[in-house]
């Protein structure tokens, strides 16, 4: 951080703080923003305070953990124990993604001159819709990260069809997936080939199906729509320096996104310690219900795009391959977890739209590939 | 009240779990959670989080948003709601000493419905020298398994120190278990138990379910009855052991 000297804390003026710290916002606005001013002068002495304050939190954390990690097990039911495990396990695979998506995010937003993502796409719909369902290529975010950027996008002037084909299309057409995907299964039965152009192609069709909606505002949830229009009103980005806006978004994107990712995880342990697992691996050699069993276990587990054919390897000798490419096209774009942290984009009527569509197209995919293939 | 919940729930929720995760990758357990092969990556970006965390907390200020319509009633509890059940949960990783999957979830996933089933292992399995024998893993002997019980194959294949966790087979629970472990190709969530049926009548008299063996005989025709394995290790000891660092099979 770009904070002042000890020395200048201590000898008061506003002005020379907001200079240390802004680029440029503070020192154009100071003159005639009153609410500028103040606020310098009341964060100075509390600056170090919460900084202190922030540290002193995590190192207790820490020391905490360490402290009962020695006291033993806490002989806490099997159950309830693995549940712990099992939801853990989801948040500290996808905690890395989040912190990703919202550092890609920021990025976006704030250090990414306006006109740079606008001009490189194409005027027409489709085209530009394509051109969209390709930014995984260059932000290999999965699919949790992918909803703080595709926030960003929406913030950033896209419409909002267009945020939903990102969001669809990139955990898929992304470099990680597709080398795992590719080191997983090489080019057997297509697995590969009907994965990428199955995401394609479902983010193309949900894009243009919701680009029909006459209002497409009422797509989102309330209080992100909330959040655009006050982001109108005050016309961002000019009002405060980067490195404020940088640590605003962050705030606020892991206040709407970790308390989802966390129930998402919870009910996605929840699920795992009470379905059997053979009940779904049992359905395995049936052309149409391999492939529903393959999509339900996709929407139970909740993995990461990025990893999943790894997870998936193992049953390829028991299941079909048209269940394997729906559960690797279904999976990235709707499950538990996915669901709890779209839900703070879109509408829950939205929601269930867009899971119906991608769940029918899926299914369709999948019989396609046990049919042919 | 309700806007500070709403607004920093986040941030000491990101923080305190980005913290946890990297003391979980010092003290080596985040393979208990994850493949070790995102070890780099999420201990990066933790530090990101952590660095972001309290970068915020101390660039504290006003906010725009503080002009903003007063939530619903309905909202508001819902969104305290939602922080209550994420800080319980993050405060349960701070709280709760991490600990490895147990038969709970064993029991939920079918016994080595996943074993390995390529012939080479198979055939790497009938060449292999006595020393690299002896290292076989639970994933090696429940690969072997799952493709042949000639008895003739194992004739002078002894099962040496086979470390694992202890599980009932469910067909026969007083005179077979499982020295099983999991699997995990990428975190705990996909992990698949693997095991070895042992022929040991009465074990639940010496060994709790979920405590650790290591067990060291012969394989043989299984004496069960009512088991469904027709091959099983009669063991000449069974010790118990500590709970391995890495308590999965990557």
């Amino acid at each position: 951080m770009s904070s002042p000297s000890l020395d200048s804390s201590r000898a008061p003026g506003p002005h020379e703080h907001d200079h240390a710290g802004d680029d440029h916002g503070g020192r154009d606005h100071a003159g005639h923003d009153h609410a500028v001013q103040p606020r310098g002068a009341r964060r100075r002495p509390a600056h170090y305070l919460w900084l202190v304050g922030g540290i002193g939190l995590l190192v207790t954390m820490v020391a905490l953990r360490s402290i009962t990690a020695e006291t033993g097990p806490w002989g806490l039911p099997n159950p309830v124990q693995d549940l712990l495990t099992l939801s853990t396990s989801v948040v500290v695979e996808s905690l890395p993604f989040i912190v990703l998506g919202i550092a890609l995010s920021i990025l976006v937003q704030v250090w990414i001159p306006e006109h740079w993502l606008l001009r490189i796409l194409p005027r027409n719909p489709w085209g530009r819709r394509a051109v969209i369902s390709l930014f995984g290529m260059f932000l290999p975010v999965c699919e949790c990260g992918n909803v703080p950027l595709a926030r960003g996008l929406v913030r950033r002037g896209f419409t909002i069809p267009e945020s939903m084909t990102f969001l669809v299309a990139a955990p898929i057409l992304n470099p990680v997936t597709i080398i795992t995907t590719h080191q997983a299964f090489g080019f057997d039965d297509g697995i590969l080939v009907a994965r990428l152009l199955g995401g394609f192609l479902i983010a193309n069709v949900l894009g243009w199906l919701f680009s029909k909606h006459p209002d497409p505002h009422s797509l989102l949830s309330g209080r992100f729509a909330e959040q655009c229009r006050l982001d109108d009103g005050h016309g961002h980005g000019h009002t405060h320096s980067r490195r404020e806006q940088t640590l605003d978004l962050f705030v606020r994107e892991s206040s709407i996104l970790m308390p989802a990712l966390v129930i998402g995880s919870l009910v996605a342990g929840g699920i795992q310690v009470i379905v059997p697992r053979e009940v779904l691996v049992s359905l395995g050699s049936d052309p149409l219900l391999s492939v529903l069993a393959m999509m339900v276990l996709a929407f139970v587990i909740s993995i990461c795009a990025n990893v999943d054919s790894f997870f998936i390897l193992p049953f390829a000798s028991t299941f079909l391959p048209g269940s394997i490419v729906a559960f690797l096209v279904f999976g990235p774009i709707v499950d538990i977890k996915m669901l709890a942290l779209m839900r703070t984009t879109y509408s829950t009527r939205t929601l269930v739209q867009l899971t119906t569509i991608v769940a029918l197209m899926s299914a369709g995919l999948g019989l396609v590939v046990n049919y042919v293939a | 009240m309700w806007r500070s919940v709403q607004r920093w729930r986040g941030v000491v929720i990101i923080g305190t779990m980005a913290a946890i995760t990297l003391w979980l990758a010092v003290t080596g357990q985040l393979a208990l959670y994850i493949h070790p092969r995102y070890n780099v990556f999420t201990v990066t970006m933790a530090v990101i989080a952590v660095v972001l965390a309290v970068a915020s907390v101390a660039g504290r200020r006003d906010h725009d948003d503080e002009d903003a319509p007063p939530p619903r009633r309905s909202q508001r509890a819902l969104g305290l709601t939602a922080a209550a059940v994420a800080g319980l949960f993050t405060l349960g990783m701070v709280l709760v000493p991490p600990a490895s999957l147990s038969t709970a979830t064993a029991d939920q996933r079918e016994m080595n419905a996943t074993a390995g089933g390529d012939e080479a292992s198979l055939a790497a399995a009938s060449t292999a020298d006595e020393a690299s024998i002896a290292r076989f893993t639970v994933r090696e002997w429940a690969a072997i398994l799952r493709q042949t019980s000639d008895l003739s194959f194992f004739a002078d294949k002894p099962v040496t120190d086979l470390v694992g966790f202890v599980i009932a087979d469910e067909d026969d629970p007083e005179n077979v278990f499982y020295v099983s472990r999991f699997v995990v190709t990428c975190c705990a969530v996909d992990a698949q138990p693997l095991g070895v049926p042992v022929h040991l009548p009465d074990w639940a008299g010496t060994f709790e379910p979920d405590s650790w063996v290591s067990v060291s005989g012969e394989f043989a025709s299984n004496p069960s009855s009512s088991s469904l394995q027709s091959v099983a290790v009669i063991p000449d000891t069974v010790d118990p052991v500590e709970q391995p660092r890495e308590p999965y099979l990557f």
